[in-house]
């Protein structure tokens, strides 16, 4: 009797069981495709050239060469330019964040918690600059930083960065579940607007602050287009633009471009690794913010 | 100062105008760096506008469409553009669906398995492409595992080198860029299908390819739309792979997509007028994606 109930089940079991294997080594493979570039990156960051374009390639140096990342940051006229552009894109990408995040709350909270007149009308407006991508913008808005001298300046690149739609959506959504009541509270009591938002809005959208930040701070981190209008001296770029350059100077070799690579990777590989949680949730909430 | 502050009567509405205090930010901003920029946009593709001219720019109509329209290197970098477009739409489409879907089913190491793939995603565009110009060096790696796959030795696939095969190489980049980033979109989809849903289902005897086709698959709707439209605007903005690609040697011609094109009219030829032409037809392709993903979205609502 038992042997007529438990074949199928056990065929079943064992179907399954072969199903679940062919999945763990089907995304096993697809996890080790991915990585190995990186890991190329790594490696290869500390080869001599000959090496890195040695086949068959050898994934872990055999002679290290660990002046790679020396010499990638002294650059091929040991000027150290590289070191400034990073400093430059560490300043910038900081800034935009900040102040994406600030101006994306002050007005998500006037979005969310006051039914002015033209309110609906506001926040469509800024929805739809949404649909605008940046390269149909960017010669007029070049147009407008040169009028306003802010060529080579810290403050052309941020400017045009201030805040986006995006933030404002996502400080808004956030928002809306803020309690009503608590604000009710504090204006009985006498709290001045300014000071509710400081106070209490502002101390509390850390989560959406943190999703807003990093979303922010790895796009404004990943910017060419932009620098490579606005910075005309070598030492206002950012890292992006700096790499473009590096590549195409004659006498940069393999095992240094990657260590170019790798050191223009550790900032944001470092969020990654600390905020994953932030990057992962926070790519499905900009996802469903271009809903 | 906090007594004063206490208006008793319409206590609502005076604090409902604090709401333009507080979005003033925004309409001053979204006017100068948004509403203005691609009013001027439009503007400047109906004159005659230079770089770097002070003589004031004369109306011309639109015949700056038409010498844009009838220029084979427009057509060309849209066909670079499309062709892009769809070479990667396809291998990102399918992978990061399959991805989510298996990583879905597993009990264990969803979060490690999502954070490897999208790792990628993390760099750089420019970093990324760098790394995979080493790759595709004559001697790298590239040739080296082409050869190992295609049981061919010493073989040079001229991976940045002939026209088609960069268009292959840009391909693969963003592919292996940005395929995590979008099995991650399709985990959070597939995780808000209701588990009673998935269930009952199981309890009525669906077996596992049953519940994928009927139930997963239908119900994932939403994101499959999201995530294709995603892709396509992704695509269609691709920048940084092509510059570096060219900037290197590769063929201008073989890759040269309408953003790359928009960027050398502009600050190469300093021809405003037809940059801006190309740019507001970008804009137009991108604003129709968007339409046709609302009108999507919309029926998939009016469904349910």
């Amino acid at each position: 009797m038992s042997s007529i109930a438990a074949s199928p089940v056990a065929r079943r079991s064992s179907s399954a069981a072969i199903t679940s294997v062919l999945a763990w080594v089907a995304l096993a493979a697809a996890c080790l495709v991915v990585i190995m570039p990186l890991v190329f990156m790594a490696g290869a960051s500390l080869m001599p050239p000959s090496e890195v374009l040695s086949m068959p390639y050898r994934w872990i140096p055999k002679e290290w060469k660990p002046a790679n990342y020396a010499l990638a940051l002294a650059g091929n006229d040991g000027n150290w330019l590289f070191l400034r552009n990073i400093l430059n894109s560490l300043i910038v990408a900081s800034t935009v964040s900040a102040t994406t995040v600030g101006l994306s709350a002050l007005v998500g909270y006037g979005l969310a918690k006051f039914k002015f007149k033209g309110r609906n009308v506001v926040f469509m407006g800024i929805m739809a600059t949404m649909m605008i991508p940046f390269e149909t913008v960017m010669i007029p808005i070049y147009l407008i930083a040169v009028g306003m001298h802010l060529q080579d300046s810290y403050q052309g690149f941020i400017v045009p960065f201030l805040m986006n739609a995006f933030g404002v959506f996502l400080m808004r959504q956030y928002l809306l579940g803020f309690p009503t009541e608590m604000l009710e509270a504090a204006r009985i009591d006498g709290c001045s607007e300014p000071r509710i938002f400081r106070e209490m809005v502002f101390k509390n959208i850390g989560p959406a602050a943190a999703t807003l930040a990093i979303i922010t701070f790895r796009q404004q981190w990943d910017n060419l287009f932009w620098p490579l209008l606005i910075a005309r001296r070598e030492e206002m770029k950012t890292i992006p633009a700096y790499i473009v350059k590096f590549v195409a100077e004659k006498n940069s070799d393999e095992g240094t471009m990657m260590a170019v690579a790798a050191i223009a990777s550790i900032p944001v590989f470092f969020l990654f690794f600390t905020l994953s949680k932030y990057f992962i949730g926070g790519s499905a909430v900009y996802g469903a913010g271009k809903e | 100062m906090k007594r004063a502050r206490k208006t008793r009567p319409s206590l609502e509405a005076a604090h409902d105008k604090w709401g333009w205090f507080f979005v003033a930010p925004a309409i001053l901003y979204f006017s100068i760096f948004s509403f203005y920029p691609i009013l001027y946009a439009f503007w400047m593709s109906l004159t005659n506008k230079k770089l770097l001219s002070l003589k004031p720019p004369t109306f011309v109509g639109f015949a700056n469409y038409q010498k844009v329209l009838s220029s084979s290197d427009f057509w060309d970098s849209l066909k670079n553009t499309l062709e892009f477009t769809v070479g990667a739409f396809v291998p990102l489409f399918i992978l990061s669906l399959a991805f989510a879907l298996l990583i879905s089913s597993r009990k264990r190491f969803q979060r490690a398995l999502q954070m490897a793939l999208y790792s990628p995603a993390v760099l750089s565009s420019v970093v990324a492409a760098l790394i995979w110009l080493i790759i595709f060096d004559p001697r790298g790696l590239a040739n080296a595992a082409a050869n190992a796959l295609m049981g061919t030795s010493g073989k040079d696939y001229m991976w940045l080198s002939s026209t088609s095969m960069v268009k292959v190489s840009t391909v693969i980049v963003y592919v292996w860029k940005y395929v995590g980033y979008f099995t991650i979109l399709f985990v959070t989809g597939i995780g808000k299908i209701p588990a009673s849903v998935v269930e009952a289902s199981i309890i009525d005897g669906a077996n596992a390819r049953q519940r994928m086709l009927r139930i997963t698959l239908p119900l994932l709707r939403p994101t499959t739309v999201l995530v294709s439209v995603m892709i396509l605007i992704f695509c269609l903005k691709t920048f940084s792979t092509q510059y570096l690609f060219t900037q290197k040697g590769a063929s201008l011609r073989a890759v040269n997509v309408v953003t790359l094109n928009i960027y050398q009219t502009a600050f190469r030829d300093q021809n405003l007028p037809q940059a801006g032409v190309m740019s507001i037809l970008l804009f137009i392709l991108m604003l129709v994606l968007s339409y046709a993903q609302l009108r999507a979205s919309r029926g998939e609502e009016e469904q349910l």
